[in-house]
């Protein structure tokens, strides 16, 4: 929504000095810092110093296979929040202002709601004696309910919904700030729609992909409620994982072990990021 | 360092704080805690001028947070008694001090230094009688997949329970279930844990079954019973019904242990018990509490099923809990 005026307008001057962001700086130092070094030392103190919390996630096939769910059901849930919310980034950033602004208000608003009342929302839907399932059943295309919900297939639902507008916003931005002339150029050289997508609006738009792809999937693989919920026990995911550690089996070596290192992977892949796409372009999409 | 910084962590959990003329109760919401607050909080209210303030879901990594960092929020609490034999022997719960709380009519059984009796309740068989066909009468039909196909749900958490079921649908004999034989359970659990549905709360259990989203199920028998008073058409067998039962805590450093010891004596008390038990179907640790209870309220509860009732070995639960839980995940992530 912002990328246009960003563009435009001359870049503010930069403030001299840290006084400014002391506030700020005191407030991630005391809840983010220091939070996250004292679960890096309890994950190398308990029960007794040493790795061993690190030795035991890495050697067993249960905890590797729950990494291997994290990627994969973050993986799945990017892809298709990419596939599904391209379409709409494109209409909102071609539609008539007045247009855009209500579906935009209608994505914001999704926003707002709360998440585990979406996320039962979904159950409802869902599972089987669910709303889909029945109506289904009741129109004669399905004589069995169709398994939505307990498996990846529910998870991917729920969290790509929950997902879509942190996806669409960057790409919206991405989408605007590009000269639709480039596209008519396109046309009038010859190219067929689907070769104007595929080699102008598509490559124009990778930052905005890049940036709420890496969004998407970072936020997918710490999320703990929908997967919980509309998930299945075997596809337990890193969050969930930890808050047993915590909460039901009270080892909170392990438990902050594991949280340190899905830290350090989100860290990682920002990491990662910011030197595929730079700093610049990627928060200039946003 | 840690301590202080599990402090801090503490201090942010410790939202509710009592003050000197106050304490807290916590515990696993919905109609059981309704039902504390009912029969136990308000008397005692009302005789002692102490308010209770009601917290929850119970949650045992909040609780040792708070005892570790010496930010105690909660005064007692309402947990299974196998963590509350392991957690004593961490060094978490405050001894109960069985001046105050009188220990003559308490049944044994659910009494410990540390520790006593809340209530207790029965695993039962429920099911939906509109989406099964048939009735489901023992353990062993739930693991049959061709006589009752469809989902079942059992308690997601690793606790007493679905592995002693495993094992008598699979044929050991009630006698003969402890020391639990692991990968027996869990291999007869392999054959039909693609049909299970787990809950995770008694609020859960209710609405699976209710709603037919699982036909049938392992139910506390206090849910079932509220199921059936709210006229759901829900059945429930208690052939092998198993019992445990919770029990009341005081963590160390509480900052209300005086409130919270006379707490416990009007909790544990006979009319206190027999009206917790009139409103939530669980069974009351008091034995002279069925004295003051209605003739038909009395039927109702697990000691009036006591033929062929199996009780659940707390001793052995909280001593092997943590090797017990690490299996039971693993399974249940594979």
């Amino acid at each position: 929504m912002s990328g246009n005026l960003l563009h435009r307008q001359p870049i503010l001057r930069r403030p001299d000095g840290v006084g400014g962001a002391l506030p700020a700086l005191t407030l991630i130092t005391l809840f983010f810092v220091v939070p996250v070094v004292a679960l890096l030392l309890r994950s190398v103190t308990e029960p007794v110093p040493g790795l061993q919390n690190y030795a035991i996630l890495f050697g067993d096939g249960t905890y590797a296979r729950v990494f291997f769910n994290t990627f994969l059901v973050a993986t799945v849930v990017t892809a298709v929040t990419v596939i599904v919310a391209f379409p709409v980034a494109w209409m909102l950033a071609i539609m008539p202002p007045a247009l855009g602004s209500i579906v935009f208000g209608i994505i914001i608003l999704s926003m707002w709601t709360n998440l585990l009342t979406r996320t039962y929302a979904w159950m409802v839907l869902l599972q089987r004696t669910g709303v889909i399932n029945r109506t289904l059943m009741d129109i004669g295309l399905i004589s069995e309910p169709l398994p939505l919900i307990n498996n990846l297939t529910g998870v991917t639902i729920g969290m790509v919904y929950i997902m879509l507008p942190f996806m669409i916003l960057p790409l919206v931005g991405t989408l605007r700030a590009i000269d639709p002339m480039t596209l008519r150029a396109a046309a009038l050289c010859g190219a067929s729609p689907f070769n104007a997508f595929r080699r102008i609006l598509l490559p124009l738009s990778l930052p905005g992909i890049a940036a709420g792809g890496l969004m998407v999937f970072v936020m997918s693989l710490g999320y703990f409620v929908t997967p919980t919920l509309l998930g299945g026990t075997s596809n337990m995911m890193l969050a969930a994982m930890i808050a047993q550690m915590i909460q039901s089996l009270l080892n909170w070596g392990l438990g902050s072990a594991a949280a340190f290192i899905l830290l350090l992977v989100t860290m990682a892949l920002y990491a990662l990021q910011l030197r595929l796409v730079g700093a610049k372009r990627m928060t200039g999409g946003i | 360092m840690k301590l202080i910084l599990t402090g801090i962590l503490a201090g942010l959990l410790a939202t509710t704080a009592a003050r000197a003329d106050e304490m807290v109760f916590t515990s696993w919401g919905g109609t059981t805690q309704e039902a504390q607050t009912k029969s136990w909080a308000a008397p005692f209210e009302a005789n002692s001028g102490i308010k209770v303030l009601q917290d929850g879901p119970t949650d045992y990594g909040k609780l040792k947070a708070m005892v570790e960092g010496g930010s105690v929020a909660w005064d007692v609490v309402d947990v299974e008694m196998d963590f509350a034999i392991k957690a004593a022997k961490d060094g978490l719960l405050e001894p109960i001090d069985f001046n105050v709380v009188p220990k003559a009519d308490l049944d044994p059984r659910f009494t410990t230094e540390h520790a006593v009796g809340s209530f207790y309740y029965s695993f039962v068989l429920a099911w939906n009688k509109g989406a099964v066909s048939g009735e489901p009468t023992s353990w062993a039909d739930m693991f049959d997949l061709t006589k009752f196909p469809g989902k079942r749900t059992f308690y997601k958490w690793s606790a007493p329970g679905v592995i002693e079921i495993a094992l008598l649908a699979d044929g050991v004999p009630a006698d003969k279930l402890y020391p639990l034989d692991l990968d027996r359970a869990f291999k007869k659990l392999d054959t039909i844990k693609s049909e299970i549905v787990w809950w995770d709360s008694g609020a859960q259990s209710q609405q699976l079954i209710a709603s037919g989203e699982a036909a049938f199920g392992q139910l506390w028998n206090g849910r079932v019973f509220a199921l059936q008073q709210d006229g759901a058409d829900v059945g429930a067998s208690w052939k092998q019904n198993m019992t445990a039962a919770d029990v009341l805590v005081i963590p160390k450093g509480s900052k209300n242990k005086a409130s919270a010891m006379k707490f416990l004596a009007t909790a544990t008390s006979a009319k206190s018990q027999a009206m917790f038990a009139e409103a939530s179907g669980y069974a009351p640790i008091n034995t002279a509490a069925k004295a003051e209870m209605p003739a038909d309220v009395v039927k109702s509860l697990p000691d009036a099923y006591v033929d062929g009732q199996i009780n659940l070995d707390m001793n052995y639960w909280a001593e092997n809990r943590d090797a017990i839980a690490e299996r039971w995940y693993a399974w249940q992530a594979k």
